[in-house]
C-alpha cells in the first residue's frame, strides 16, 4: 500500500505515527483515507479542497502541483510526503526534550 | 582579490553556525538579527556564553567571526521589506536563519526581486529544511506560497542540537551555492527527524503559477543560467 510521511508537527494527530499505510489510488484519496483513520488530519492539510498554501505534498522527489495535484495516481510502493513551511531556531521546548529524554 | 559577501539574517541557533563556517572560508558577513541574548538561549546557540547574556546577538556573533579570522560586521536590527535595500546591497548570497515565517519571506522575495542566490534554513522538534534558490528557478514562495499558519518553534519546539545540524547543512549548501555550484538550486532538503536519520529527503518543486515573487524577478522561473557571484 501506499504510505505517507507524517511531518512531525502533524504526528500529534497521528498517535505519534511518521508513516501511515493507506489504501488508495490518488492523493486525494490517501488523504481522506488517513483522515478516517485519524479525524482532523485532513483539515490540517486542505482548505476548500485545495492544499493549504503553507503546504506542499510530494510522491517520491516529486511535487503534485507539477503532476496531477490530489488526483495525482498512486502505486503500491509509492511514498506521499506532506511538507510545511517551517521557522525556528526559537524557544526551547520542553515537550521535546522531554520526548528526546524518554519521557 | 575580492571577497564574496553573503548576509545571514538571524544571529540565533541556525545563524550561529552558518555564520562561523561562511567567516572561516573567507566570505565576508553582515549578520542581521535585532534580538539579545537570553539564557534561555544558551542550550542551542551555542556561540554565546553567559558573558554575552544582554548583549545584541549580531554584534556578538559578528565578534565570534572575527576572533576565529574571519570578517563580519553585526547589524543589529530586523530585516524588513523597507530595510532590504540597504541590508542586502552588497550581498553576493542571502541566507535566511531566521525564526520568523514572514522573515524568511521576506529575505526570499527581496532575494528573487534582486536576483540574488540565497539559502532558507528552519529546523523544528526533530528536523528541518533548507531550500536552494537562485535566480531562474522556482523560489521559495512558489514552494510556500503564504507563510499564514506555518508552525513555529514558539508552537513545536525544537531539539537544541538539531538546530547546529540544520544550521551546518544550510552553512555548507551556501558555500556551494556563492561558488557557482547549482546542483541544489530549486530543491528542498528535509531532514524528518535526526535522532533517527541524517538522510535528507531532497524533493524538487516547481515554478508556481501566478508567483508573486517571480512575477518582479528579473529572471523568470525558467531552465536559464544563474549568475552567481565570481571570484575575482
Amino acid at each position: 500500500m501506499p504510505s505517507i510521511r507524517i511531518p512531525s508537527a502533524l504526528r500529534a494527530l497521528t498517535g505519534g505515527a511518521s508513516d501511515v499505510e493507506v489504501a488508495a489510488t490518488t492523493v486525494g484519496d490517501a488523504l481522506a483515507a488517513l483522515d478516517r483513520r485519524h479525524p482532523g488530519i485532513a483539515a490540517k492539510v486542505l482548505i476548500n479542497g485545495a492544499v493549504k498554501p503553507f503546504i506542499r505534498i510530494f510522491v517520491g522527489p516529486d511535487d503534485i502541483g507539477g503532476l496531477s495535484g490530489l488526483e495525482t495516481k498512486l502505486t503500491e510502493r509509492d511514498e506521499v510526503a506532506i511538507v510545511p513551511a517551517i521557522a525556528g531556531g526559537c524557544e526551547l521546548c520542553t515537550e521535546a526534550v522531554a520526548e528526546a529524554r524518554g519521557a | 582579490m575580492t571577497a564574496l559577501r553573503a548576509t545571514i539574517v538571524g544571529a540565533g541557533g541556525l545563524g550561529g553556525p552558518i555564520a562561523i563556517s561562511l567567516g572561516a572560508a573567507g566570505i565576508e558577513l553582515a549578520i542581521v538579527d535585532h534580538d539579545i541574548v537570553e539564557l534561555s538561549n544558551l542550550h542551542r546557540q551555542i556561540q554565546f556564553t553567559s558573558l554575552d547574556l544582554g548583549e545584541p546577538k549580531a554584534a556578538r556573533l559578528a565578534g565570534v567571526v572575527v576572533s576565529r579570522g574571519g570578517s563580519a560586521r553585526g547589524v543589529i536590527r530586523p530585516w524588513t521589506p523597507d530595510a532590504a535595500d540597504e541590508l542586502g546591497a552588497d550581498a553576493d548570497l542571502i541566507v535566511d536563519a531566521s525564526d520568523d515565517p514572514k522573515t524568511k519571506f521576506a529575505v526570499a522575495d527581496w532575494a528573487v526581486a534582486n536576483g540574488r542566490p540565497y539559502v532558507i534554513a528552519a529546523a523544528l522538534r526533530y528536523g528541518g529544511n533548507a531550500m536552494v534558490g537562485a535566480p531562474g528557478a522556482a523560489c521559495y514562495r512558489c514552494l510556500f506560497e503564504d507563510p499564514i499558519d506555518a508552525p513555529s518553534c514558539a508552537d513545536a519546539g525544537v531539539l537544541g542540537p538539531v538546530v547546529g545540524a540544520i544550521g551546518g547543512i544550510a552553512a555548507a549548501l551556501a558555500l556551494a551555492l556563492i561558488h557557482g555550484d547549482r546542483s541544489r538550486v530549486g530543491a528542498l532538503l528535509v531532514f524528518d527527524d535526526l535522532r533517527r536519520s541524517a538522510e535528507p529527503r531532497i524533493v524538487r518543486f516547481a515554478p508556481r503559477p501566478g508567483c508573486l515573487a517571480c512575477a518582479r524577478a528579473p529572471i523568470s522561473p525558467v531552465a536559464t543560467p544563474v549568475r552567481v557571484a565570481e571570484v575575482h
